[in-house]
């Protein structure tokens, strides 16, 4: 959000999450949920270190955009391959089965749902609650919008942009990580499965429009059940050949998204808005301005 | 001793057939991509789906065409119609049709040529297609649809049986099978004098008005806009006809390994590895393509055939190391020699002594310059004479 540029390597994050959730289980037998404090911290660090080797200095450089974006996917295969050093190296050393495994023997359960359902939900309310409070109450959140709108400025307003970037990829990294520290729960982990999660991250966030929290919730949110529930009623109505196509799901979208309304749901929010469909709808709840 | 000494030879043979096969192919990518990136600033990351459009024509239409021919020569060719049949018969198929190849020279080749053609015309077709969506938007919208592309154009092919087999794949007819030595230095020779035809194209486009229209886009398209020119129009067509050029690629390396399946086009091998040739040997100038390409394929492959060597120094397996060395050589490229290893050379255009308008124009400050402008040639000049005139009249 405040690099301006897509970073690829978000759901490599993820997938180092994935191993940390493994480690917690299988090395040291504890809930995986023990896991997810170390696995934020992870992320996070991840993300400053990558921050402060790679884009910085690009950056420093005068590397574009482009230059950027292709420096997070060169730092995605790299870090990738890191979870592949890590998942052969445990399987060779303690024969653990590390290259696709699960975990949902390990969850608890509530009321007969796996309890990944309430703690994911309890987690994506308050993550997202935090980053309100943050961004509108504390004044570090005010700097990072503004920093995010017009680093210049900020800067002569006395903003110290570079910190404000650290802990900008610090928050992200970390709950990328911790993204990924939920998913061994329930799908499968494997040394791929970070960069698996990416197209439909990336077609969440662009339904959601790049620059909004809450258009991120939605577009995750609304991404992800249309690709379960259209996969599960093709494979009910079509065959069960249909399942193999999922993937395509969140790629249509995407596509869809950039033909229509490339901006995502922020920016149509923003024209029904401002084309005056909000005062309208108001009105029509009895709840117009001039009453 | 003997043995053992020809056995060396066949081997260094090998390796240099090898190369130079992987360094014609690569390099044509690297000049789509040096076409694309480096001249016209369309950040091309859906390579992948151009190069396996390509494999996909041979193993769909040109496949087809050539079983229909042996099933009308009468060769006892069974039947193919079907996915089962398409997948079963396809081995057998093949064998009778290379030995009807190895008897019709002619035949074999009007295919060749005719595979190519047609993986021109789907990759160009395909490039409209990829293009639609992000083309008009920023350029980081444009990776992001181009790299979900190559994955959609893997899961079509793993999927649907009748494009190239499906997870099994396909094998396809030789069609260097009259060709009575070894197939692979014919096909080495073949890929290579594509590419030299490439590299003529691709340098008569750059030099022409229409290459300084795509240096312009890539300057400042604002600009170019601003002068009447359709850049969202420029910047498809250059996608359309790269991803051409990059089909053609797809076809040959079908042709080559004689067997085309969904996962020979993954996005590392045909995406990532030509960008890196592209960052290593500076964008914007063809020269440094050739030298990125060398480097990078002559290491590859050394790598992977000397694989049992590095095995002693190295605990993990070595694909992985060599994705961690793409990266990482990437990455330092990147951030030590972000112009190169040779930067852009300017353009030649026939009549205008360019070279020297630009060296003027470099040092051509009116306020130091101290040369009289009676002394000044060039119209460059003349026009800043002109100013500095005014000033002085001031």
């Amino acid at each position: 959000m405040t690099a301006k540029i897509p970073n690829f390597a978000h759901g490599t994050y993820a997938g180092f999450g994935v191993y940390v959730s493994f480690i917690c289980v299988r090395y040291f037998e504890m809930s995986p949920y023990y896991g997810f404090p170390a696995s934020f911290l992870l992320g996070g660090l991840m993300g400053i270190f990558l921050y402060k080797i790679v884009v910085s200095t690009l950056r420093r450089m005068g590397g574009g955009a482009i230059v950027l974006t292709i420096s997070t996917i060169a730092i995605q295969i790299f870090m990738a391959q890191f979870q592949h050093i890590f998942a052969y190296w445990t399987r060779v050393t303690y024969g653990l089965m590390s290259y696709g495994f699960l975990l949902k023997k390990e969850d608890f359960k509530i009321f007969g749902f796996q309890g990944i359902f309430p703690v994911s939900l309890f987690l994506v309310i308050t993550i997202s609650l935090g980053l309100r409070w943050m961004l509108t109450k504390t004044k570090f959140g005010i700097a990072m919008k503004a920093s995010a709108e017009d680093p210049e400025l900020s800067q002569v307003l006395g903003i110290n942009i570079e910190k404000i970037q650290v802990a900008s990829w610090f928050i992200t990294g970390g709950m990328a990580c911790l993204a990924g520290a939920l998913l061994p729960m329930w799908f499968m982990g494997s040394p791929g499965a970070g960069a698996r999660l990416l197209t439909s991250c990336m077609a969440g966030s662009l339904l959601g429009g790049l620059n909004n929290i809450y258009g991120a919730i939605i577009g995750g949110f609304t991404i992800g059940i249309v690709e379960i529930i259209l996969t599960a009623q093709g494979m009910k109505t079509f065959g069960l050949w249909v399942g193999e196509y999922r993937p395509i799901i969140p790629m249509l979208a995407t596509i869809a998204i950039l033909l229509i309304e490339p901006s995502g749901v922020t920016g149509w929010w923003a024209r029904w808005r401002v084309g005056g469909g909000y005062e309208r709808l108001m009105t029509r709840l009895g709840r117009s301005k001039e009453e | 001793m003997i043995e053992i000494a020809a056995s060396t030879a066949v081997v260094y043979q090998r390796i240099i057939i090898d190369i130079a096969m992987y360094f014609g192919l690569f390099v044509i990518v690297a000049m789509a991509l040096n076409f694309q990136y480096g001249n016209a600033g369309v950040p091309n990351f859906g390579c992948a789906v151009s190069a396996s459009i390509g494999g996909y024509t041979v193993s769909a239409f040109i496949a087809r065409i050539i079983y229909w021919v042996g099933t009308n020569a009468n060769i006892g060719m069974k039947p193919y119609a079907t996915d089962y049949d398409w997948n079963y018969n396809n081995q057998f198929n093949t064998y009778l049709m290379n030995d009807y190849i190895a008897e019709h020279a002619l035949f074999g080749m009007s295919m060749f040529l005719l595979s190519i053609a047609l993986g021109f015309l789907m990759g160009w077709i395909m490039g409209y297609v990829i293009s639609l969506p992000a083309i008009r938007l920023r350029a980081t919208y444009l990776i992001i649809t181009l790299i979900t592309m190559a994955d959609a154009a893997q899961i079509l092919g793993r999927n649907v049986v009748w494009i190239s087999g499906g997870t099994l794949g396909m094998w396809v007819p030789n069609v260097f099978e009259w060709y009575p030595g070894d197939r692979t230095i014919i096909m080495a020779v073949a890929t290579m004098l594509i590419g030299i035809i490439c590299y003529f194209i691709l340098r008569t486009m750059l030099n022409s008005p229409y290459g300084r229209l795509m240096r312009g886009v890539r300057e400042n398209d604002l600009t170019v806009q601003s002068v009447g020119k359709d850049v969202v129009a420029i910047r498809r067509n250059v996608l359309m006809f790269a991803s051409g050029i990059t089909a053609v690629v797809g076809v040959i390396i079908g042709y080559y390994y004689s067997y085309i399946i969904q996962s020979n086009f993954i996005r590392a091998t045909w995406t990532y590895w030509p960008w890196l040739m592209l960052m290593i040997g500076g964008a914007g100038n063809n020269a440094g393509t050739f030298i990125g390409c060398a480097l990078i394929i002559a290491m590859r492959r050394i790598i992977i055939v000397y694989k049992w060597a590095l095995v002693k120094f190295i605990w993990y397996p070595i694909v992985i190391f060599e994705s961690q060395l793409l990266a990482t050589l990437l990455l330092i490229v990147m951030i030590f020699r972000p112009n190169g290893l040779i930067p852009e050379k300017l353009l030649r255009i026939p009549g205008i002594d360019y070279k020297r308008l630009v060296q003027e124009e470099a040092k051509a400050d009116w306020r130091v310059e101290r040369i009289a402008p009676s002394e000044r040639i060039g119209l460059l000049s003349k026009i800043r004479g002109g100013g500095k005139k005014k000033e002085e009249a001031e």
